[in-house]
């Protein structure tokens, strides 16, 4: 029989077969058994029943201990028996009261306990619905990663090179897939510094893309932050799977926040990343850099190379055009024609116009041509720069074309982590309720009790057989029960202070 | 014993004309020594030539000069006007010489070339801005000042101009020897813009240089002369075009002066005589033929002596080409009517007339020009003046130079000679002495009775024909026979001469 004096607010220890815990002790540890007593004006000092059991010896000082100790105990034990003899008769009173307290504190504490399962339970489901970072890692190396902001990065599935940074390559912060220059986007046309090289392409990544496309790709399947999501339970890894009687909840509790405690909550919004192998990332900066290239050449001035296609396409005519007005020289000189000048001609003979207009018109043409050609190789490198463009983006581009099974699949694997934890969020508020609707039959049965105990202390008992009728203890008995204990506790403490005198 | 007279008949003597390039022993005699002041009439005989009459009353503006050079004006409209130049003016009239320099024109030479092209008369002489006269304007005016002229400049002050093809071509410029200007069609005063144009033809020479004397325009062909070679050019009616069709080395023309178109061919004046382009239809060569193969000596020599300027002319309607050396006061006279076995021209002299410049008329007529004013070609006097017709034979053997002949008559045969004079002369073995037998022409009234009622055309039948026997002494192995006469106011032609002689013993 374990018997808590009310006010007694330990949570562990205390008395066990038939010890007493006088309220104000609040010890956590130790304490009587068998009849031990719990004292709290000692310091929460627990005497042992074999200390409250122990009897003098007969000789020597050691007796003479042994005999004052044992007058003490005497009058410690005579103290504790006028108490018992005090308490005896208010014993069903007191029970009764404590019985009724009993589920009274009970009741009280079945909402709340109720509610902090609830709450419990509602912060788990969160941490166990919320987004779970994930890698999709494609056969050429390429990786995406999604996260929410201050979740850790998914574990590293195998060891892939990391990507270089990109600042080597784009060094201006450009994003990659616009052709910037450090003056704005060419494709507004304002033109580039004239000291800028045209070949210099995009100079750097955005801040955002920086620490993404420098993790480590990893490789695998849909993940979720501790393994496979189809699992599906909704449950961290390695923790113990959930079993026990609404008794147990507590402990499961404390065992589930134990292990969600080391997942930190997300501190900021979803972080997508992509990484690309080393192959890719070689081939994708080589195609960047040679769109910038073939942008830069698109935009340069026509003039220039027009120019040298024109000499080029002037030093192909000009021996024949050597050769012909040769010939013509030749030709007019048997004709004693060298010398003639004619208005009509422009200063020549009708041959001489003639060559020289067709001349004219070859040059003329070779100027148109090198014009076009020009023109057709701007539009050529824009063009080459448009693919290299779209090019460099492939591998960017089959790894969100690969991401879209991997990411149905992590549809399916959050759609079963939800499920999951609104299944285990419907099952343990169900056995909340169970555990608070016998928490709550257990009070009533304690009220019940308790106050059966107390009408029978204020109710006179007739004996149906003899007829003989005991009237009802009544407040009467109370005072000698606070009288007696009263007197027995002043005998107890006569008693330990005769033990140091 | 007595011998025969052996008469040598001497038809039609010199019809051949003058040859002094073969030996007087050898040659024919149908040549002659000498030939002056006569020509090769219609019959073929040698006769005396025509004299000329001055026109011109007034000429005062020509001082004492001459007139260099005689053109007439003529637009299609038929105006006409003849100019010509002399003691440094220009002058138009004929028979009162008016001076028409433009004002503020000054000249100091009297070589000008003028031709007619496309109702203008154009003046050009090197070193000159060339003149203009039209109708329209009706004075004569530098072509710069001229309406519509263009590019008109120092560089085209041209001594040779040629109105051809359309166009005008000049040459010879005071520092530009080998090239040719030719304007606008149709536009003479237009040296720039439109189709004119020019040539250089420095190094088409055939030896490697020479100068332009002349132009000539003939069967679509421009003709350049130049001092020692020929430069032809065909396709001329597009200049720009035309291409060198052949050159001829070693011959040119001494002065522009000297060339004469006669129809079928150019004639000009080399320095080996006279010489012409002949037509050819199969040959692409140009064959030259040389014209006065008779006289060539003589004319080099003149050529040489030369200081003043040359003047030719050609005139159809007598069948004759003048040369003139005006230095030297002497005019060749070639019958173009035919040539001989040799190529050659008959070739006559006509020294010490006076002539300084001709041109020929529409019409035939040719003018002369002299110190007196403008002349027509016509009668038996040279302005009133008579003139000695001279004639003599080569010298002759009649077949044998080796026996000795003694004339015994000259019976001379002449047409025409109305009241002329006639001296016969002879001479034996190359003595330039001669024997003179005179007689003298009576009155050659061709009218019946002898009353001038009858001697109009009408009843005449032509002119008289008078045969004379004149005695004649002296011997020698080779006789040359002479005829004189004072050409004055009447024709005469020689018709024959018959030497009688005897052939005596051998020396």
């Amino acid at each position: 029989m374990i018997m808590n004096i009310p006010g007694y607010t330990g949570t562990s220890g205390g008395l066990s077969s038939g010890g007493l815990n006088l309220p104000g002790y609040t010890g956590q540890s130790g304490g009587l058994s068998g009849g031990g007593l719990n004292i709290p004006t000692m310091g929460n000092a627990n005497i042992s029943p074999q200390l409250a059991a122990a009897t003098p010896g007969s000789s020597g000082g050691f007796g003479q201990f042994l005999t004052g100790a044992g007058n003490v105990l005497g009058d410690i034990f005579g103290g504790v028996q006028q108490i018992g003899s005090a308490i005896s008769p208010a014993i069903p009173a007191i029970a009764g009261s404590l019985l009724t307290k009993e589920a009274y504190d009970r009741l009280s504490n079945v909402g709340d306990t109720a509610y902090q399962r609830s709450m419990d339970l509602a912060e788990r489901g969160q941490q166990e619905s919320q987004f779970r970072p994930f890698t999709v890692t494609t056969p050429t190396g390429s990786a995406f990663t999604a996260r929410m902001g201050g979740q850790p990065q998914p574990p590293m599935m195998t060891g892939g090179p990391v990507a270089p940074p990109f600042t080597p390559v784009l060094r201006s912060g450009v994003m990659p897939g616009t052709v910037m220059d450090a003056g704005g986007a060419f494709g507004s046309g304002q033109g580039r510094p004239p000291a800028m090289p045209v070949t210099g392409g995009p100079a750097q990544l955005p801040p955002q893309f920086t620490p993404v496309l420098n993790q480590v790709p990893m490789t695998g399947t849909v993940m979720d932050g501790g393994g496979a999501f189809g699992s599906g339970q909704g449950r961290p890894a390695g923790m113990p799977r959930f079993a026990g009687s609404p008794d147990s909840q507590p402990a499961a509790d404390a065992i589930a926040r134990q292990y969600q405690q080391p997942t930190p909550q997300p501190q900021g919004g979803l972080e997508i990343g992509m990484s690309l192998s080393p192959e890719e990332q070689s081939m994708y900066e080589g195609l960047f850099g040679g769109a910038g290239r073939f942008f830069g050449q698109a935009q340069q001035p026509t003039a220039g190379r027009e120019q040298e296609i024109f000499n080029r396409m002037r030093a192909a005519q000009m021996p024949e055009e050597q050769r012909q007005r040769l010939a013509l020289e030749e030709r007019l000189a048997a004709q004693g024609r060298l010398g003639t000048s004619s208005a009509a001609f422009g200063g020549a003979t009708p041959e001489m116009l003639a060559m020289a207009t067709a001349q004219e018109e070859g040059r003329n043409r070779a100027m148109l041509g090198a014009m076009q050609q020009a023109q057709a190789e701007q539009m050529q490198q824009a063009s080459l720069g448009q693919q290299f463009l779209g090019s460099s983006y492939l591998p960017q581009q089959q790894l969100l074309a690969a991401l879209q099974p991997g990411l149905t699949q992590q549809q399916m694997a959050q759609q079963a982590q939800q499920f999951g934890t609104g299944l285990f969020g419907e099952t343990a508020l169900s056995g909340i309720e169970a555990q608070l609707l016998a928490e709550q039959a257990r009070a009533n049965l304690l009220g019940g009790v308790g106050s059966n105990i107390l009408a029978g202390m204020f109710t006179p008992q007739t004996n149906k057989v003899t007829g003989a009728t005991t009237p009802a203890a009544g407040i009467g008995d109370l005072g000698g029960l606070f009288g007696g204990v009263s007197e027995g506790l002043g005998t107890i403490i006569r008693g330990i202070g005769g033990i140091f005198d | 014993m007595a011998q025969e007279l052996q008469s040598i008949n001497l038809v039609a003597p010199a019809f051949k004309g003058i040859n002094t390039e073969d030996s007087p022993l050898a040659q024919d005699p149908s040549f002659a020594e000498i030939a002056d002041n006569a020509v090769i009439d219609k019959r073929g005989r040698i006769a005396a030539r025509k004299g000329h009459t001055v026109i011109t009353t007034n000429n005062t503006v020509l001082g004492t000069d001459s007139l260099r050079a005689i053109k007439d004006y003529r637009d299609n409209a038929g105006n006409t006007k003849l100019f010509s130049v002399g003691n440094n003016k220009i002058i138009s009239g004929t028979t009162t010489l008016v001076d028409e320099t433009p004002a503020s024109y000054t000249i100091n030479a009297n070589d000008w070339k003028i031709v007619n092209f496309n109702d203008h008369l154009f003046f050009f002489q090197r070193g000159f801005e060339p003149l203009v006269y039209s109708q329209h304007t009706g004075a004569v005016e530098k072509m710069s000042v001229h309406a519509h002229s263009s590019g008109v400049a120092s560089t085209m002050y041209g001594h040779e101009v040629l109105a051809a093809y359309g166009r005008l071509w000049t040459a010879d410029f005071s520092t530009d020897k080998s090239t040719i200007y030719w304007s606008d069609l149709l536009d003479g005063v237009a040296w720039s813009g439109g189709s004119s144009g020019n040539i250089d033809i420095s190094k088409v020479w055939p030896d490697g240089y020479d100068e332009i004397v002349s132009l000539a325009a003939h069967n679509d062909l421009l003709i350049i002369f130049g001092k020692h070679s020929i430069v032809v050019y065909a396709g001329a009616t597009s200049p720009a075009s035309m291409t060198l069709s052949d050159t001829i080395a070693g011959i040119g023309c001494v002065n522009r002066d000297t060339v004469q178109y006669t129809g079928t061919d150019v004639l000009f004046l080399a320095h080996t005589g006279l010489k012409s382009f002949g037509r050819t239809i199969q040959e692409k060569s140009m064959p030259i033929s040389s014209l006065s193969g008779n006289i060539t000596k003589d004319l080099i020599a003149a050529l040489q002596n030369e200081t003043e300027f040359f003047r030719s002319v050609y005139s159809p309607e007598e069948g004759f080409y003048l040369l003139t050396f005006t230095g030297q006061d002497m005019t060749y006279c070639f019958d173009v009517r035919g040539t001989l076995e040799n190529g050659s021209y008959r070739v006559t002299r006509w020294p010490s007339t006076g002539f300084t410049s001709f041109t020929t008329l529409t019409d035939g007529t040719l003018y002369i020009g002299t110190s007196n004013g403008i002349s027509t070609h016509t009668g038996y006097t040279d302005n009133n003046v008579s003139y000695r017709f001279k004639y003599y034979s080569p010298s002759l053997t009649f077949g044998d130079s080796s026996r000795i002949k003694i004339l015994k008559k000259l019976k001379p045969t002449l047409v025409g000679a109305n009241n002329a004079t006639v001296f016969m002369k002879w001479s034996y073995d190359f003595d330039t002495t001669y024997a003179t037998a005179e007689f003298t022409v009576g009155t050659q009234i061709t009218g019946f009775y002898g009353e001038s009622e009858y001697t109009t055309v009408e009843f005449t039948g032509g002119q008289l024909t008078n045969q004379r026997s004149l005695n004649t002494t002296g011997y020698g192995t080779s006789v040359q026979v002479g005829l004189e006469s004072e050409i004055n106011g009447s024709s005469l032609s020689l018709q024959e001469i018959n030497v009688m002689a005897l052939i005596g013993k051998l020396l």
